[in-house]
């Protein structure tokens, strides 16, 4: 008998009744297996992973026919607290998940250990021994609240290996993390892999993600759409050109398979060095010199503007961090991407650019104003600003009163504000769901729907942070267009992102920060291309540039069709 | 300002139970108690328990910002206004003060003092943690400790949170500085948001706490332990005998 064993499983939640969050699902994990399980957003994925941790139907309510079996045990005979003992869950929020009662990090991993009434001993030895694991020992006497995202998640993975369950599940771990925290969360994943742990993870990142497993779950609309060796399953959504984030080393041997170009029996590629390996046997008919000649100008230019100037901007918190030391530009149109780790300044810097924060020296000038002398609420009628999180603003009861907030406090008239609100829900994928309540919706939703009240005061200047964070291949999609109007329209478009793919293929300029300062300053093309620098501020170029240079391409590659065009040219 | 300073003085080591038994005693004690003097006394006596516990400066400092004003405050209304005055003590032009008014606006502010002081030695020397546990252990409910562990985080949790909302909205164009209407419709544009999120983490953190055994029974164990040894149990039952004392003198006779 497997460890899990699901049989013709539907469920709806009761506030959506007629809508099965998963369709008489069937499937069967063995122990010690490592599961990747990705999907679009609200295709059920959470309501898979709750139902192996009894939440469903003990917390969750709603109807539930079939049967789920953990460990021998039915999930609905069994209390959550008692399943707790087989299996471990991690959340994607990671601080919402610490228990909030605790002091320090040790206190943290020891607190179930404490439930459990073990012996003290045994408390602290096991709960010290998880904190190793995760890599963080030396931080047990630390304050949880004083943690990144990426030590807060890795800490909420120590405090359920100290239970030691059979089974963990982690939904969505990394993505509300920077790259860093991704990295570190992974690397502990894949060690709990090889120690045999039996893993279940959710993740739209499945570069990490397919390397790391041994199968692949695709669920699509309540039902598993493919189920295999990892490498397969990406291979037939590819073919099938379904909307997931296929890593782009796959899809670019794949093709060169399909054009005959390299045999196509070896296993596909999924990191950048298996790629390298796979084409350095083969030779480059094509050059890329072409493709990026005919690229450097990716917008018709309007007249140029300084829409914002930093005059030797420094900024320090009433707490003595300086967290901008001395940044001088001027930003004029087009899309400019800033990237850089977290803690290089970024946030900051876009709270600059709409006088949320104001220089402690030197000046910002926002379409010749200096922030200085103005309220927020002036200056919002220049310089939108979409925040990462959208619970710390969505308040009105319909998704459309929600778009309307910002056109409303600019004071746009009514037939102004009802066109702008139609287009930005039409640009951010809304125009079905006008009359929901936006805390019903999923959070890649609410996000677009903040979004959208940001696009929809038809400022000059749009400044968005972190946009992709949590969104499916068809949200990123939405953004990259949304991007590609407003800088058509004219406006000047600041990104504030540690998605470097979304960087290459929209930016027109990337600023890289590091410690407060501009570490780079260019077109895409010639900061990604600048790999070692770039590694000061925990920035990876995207994957086929890496791989161009692994290749020894002399030409600084940004796209899957760049690097074809090299191997594979019409 | 009001957090745990790390020790390990003789003040530290008592059981946190005892600390706030003690704390209860002097407060009903020095109610009881009808001229300034006694009070005073046990301030003074509080200082050097401070002193032992290695942060004198610190206890007296915010005691003094807590009390002085009121001292002020209280000397001067009791003072002029004191329904029992009857001997001059001093005049300053038009304005008599009593002595008897004097007096007892001195055993009013001692009174508060004694109250301050024990409490702040209390939280000062007593690992928040500690007590919990200690409380737990003396029959407390595991969610009641929980609540007041938890509510110790969620203080600055929330106001963090706040920034974050106000930020948002002020990006979105709203005016904080308008007429009141508008002014209205911005404490809904924050608290919205505020209790909305609180209700989002909330059920993170219940199936978080659940996924940890939280709810649970059957036997539970502290990472920290919190003895109860017999120097606590002599202080206690000491500190009970006195206010039973004091009571017997102040009622009785």
């Amino acid at each position: 008998m497997s460890l899990i064993e699901i049989e013709e499983l539907t469920f709806s939640y009761s506030t959506q009744q007629h809508e099965p969050a998963l369709r008489n699902l069937s499937c069967s994990i063995e122990q010690g297996s490592f599961v990747g399980i990705t999907g679009l957003a609200e295709a059920g994925k959470s309501t898979f992973c709750r139902l192996i941790a009894g939440y469903i139907p003990h917390f969750f309510q709603g109807e539930f026919s079939g049967r789920v079996n953990v460990a021998g045990k039915d999930t609905t005979e069994t209390t959550i607290g008692e399943l707790a003992e087989w299996v471990g869950f991690v959340f994607e929020n990671p601080f919402d998940q610490l228990t909030g009662a605790s002091l320090t990090v040790l206190e943290e991993a020891a607190f179930a250990l404490e439930n459990m009434g073990l012996a003290r001993e045994q408390i602290r030895l096991r709960a010290e021994k998880s904190l190793t694991q995760v890599g963080m020992e030396d931080l047990k006497d630390r304050h949880p609240q004083q943690l990144s995202g990426g030590q807060s998640q890795r800490l909420a993975l120590a405090s359920i290996i100290a239970v030691q369950p059979e089974v963990f599940i982690l939904d969505e771990p990394t993505s509300q993390l920077d790259p860093l925290g991704v990295e570190e969360v992974f690397d502990v994943i894949s060690d709990m892999h090889t120690r045999g742990n039996t893993l279940i993870v959710v993740s739209q990142d499945l570069d990490h993600l397919a390397i790391r497993s041994d199968r692949l779950m695709v669920i699509d609309k309540g039902e598993i759409k493919w189920d295999g060796e990892p490498r397969e399953v990406l291979l037939e959504a590819a073919e099938a050109r379904y909307p997931i984030l296929i890593p782009d080393v796959l899809e670019i041997s794949r093709k060169l398979r399909a054009a005959g170009r390299i045999p196509s029996n070896p296993p596909l590629p999924l990191t950048v060095e298996q790629a390298a390996n796979e084409l350095s046997s083969i030779d480059t008919p094509g050059s890329a010199e072409t493709i990026a000649a005919g690229r450097t100008s990716r917008h018709s230019k309007v007249e140029s503007s300084k829409e914002l100037v930093f005059e030797d901007v420094h900024y320090d918190y009433p707490t003595g961090v300086s967290a901008i030391r001395g940044v001088s530009l001027s930003l004029d149109e087009g899309c400019v991407c800033i990237v850089g780790q977290n803690g290089a300044g970024k946030t900051t810097f876009a709270k600059h650019l709409n006088g949320l924060l104001r220089p402690t020296r030197g000046r910002v000038l926002v379409r010749g104003k200096d922030t200085r002398e103005y309220r927020v609420a002036e200056l919002a009628r220049e310089v939108g600003l979409a925040f990462q999180n959208p619970d710390d603003q969505l308040f009105r009861s319909t998704v459309e009163e929600e778009v309307r907030f910002g056109p409303d406090n600019v004071g746009a008239g009514p037939e102004e504000a009802k066109r702008m609100v139609a287009f930005a829900m039409d640009l951010m994928g809304l125009e079905a769901v006008p009359e929901k309540k936006p805390h019903d919706l999923g959070v890649p939703e609410r996000k677009r729907v903040a979004t959208a009240s940001v696009i929809a005061m038809n400022t000059p200047v749009v400044v968005l942070d972190e946009p992709t964070g949590g969104q499916d291949a068809e949200g990123i999609e939405l953004l990259g267009q949304l991007v590609g109007q407003l800088v058509q329209q004219g406006k000047l478009v600041v990104v504030v992102t540690h998605d470097v793919m979304f960087a290459a293929r929209h930016a027109d300029r990337v600023i890289a920060l590091y410690q407060g300062r501009v570490l780079l300053d260019d077109d895409p093309r010639t900061v990604f291309g600048r790999e070692e620098t770039l590694a000061r501020t925990h920035v990876e170029p995207p994957a086929v540039t890496r791989l161009g240079k692994l290749l020894g391409l002399e030409e600084t590659l940004l796209s899957p069709e760049e690097l074809l065009a090299v191997f594979a040219p019409e | 300002m009001f957090d745990y300073r790390p020790g390990d003085s003789p003040v530290h080591l008592l059981n946190p139970v005892t600390k706030l038994a003690v704390a209860v005693g002097l407060t009903v004690v020095v109610f009881l108690l009808p001229n300034p003097w006694g009070p005073a006394l046990i301030a003074v006596a509080l200082l050097g328990v401070a002193a032992v516990a290695g942060f004198p400066g610190r206890v007296a400092k915010l005691a003094a910002i807590l009390t002085l004003p009121f001292l002020v405050a209280v000397v001067l209304v009791q003072g002029i206004f004191y329904p029992g005055n009857e001997t001059p003590l001093l005049e300053v032009g038009p304005v008599t003060f009593w002595e008897e008014g004097v007096t007892y606006g001195l055993l009013v502010f001692f009174r508060v003092l004694v109250v301050v002081c024990a409490v702040l030695i209390m939280v000062f020397s007593t690992y928040p943690k500690a007590m919990m546990v200690a409380f737990i252990d003396k029959g407390l409910s595991p969610k009641l400790a929980y609540v007041f562990m938890a509510s110790l985080q969620f203080v600055p949790e929330m106001q963090r949170r706040a920034r974050a909302i106000i930020e948002a909205q002020q990006a979105r164009g709203l005016d904080l500085k308008a007429n009141l209407w508008r002014r209205f419709q911005a404490l809904l544009a924050m608290m919205i948001p505020l209790l909305a999120g609180a209700l989002i983490s909330v059920e993170t953190r219940s199936l978080a706490l659940e996924a940890r055994g939280f709810s649970r029974g059957g036997m539970r164990n502290h990472l920290i332990e919190v003895p109860d040894r017999t120097t606590d149990r002599v202080i206690r039952w000491s500190m009970a005998a006195i206010v039973v004392l004091v009571a017997t003198w102040r009622i009785v006779l």
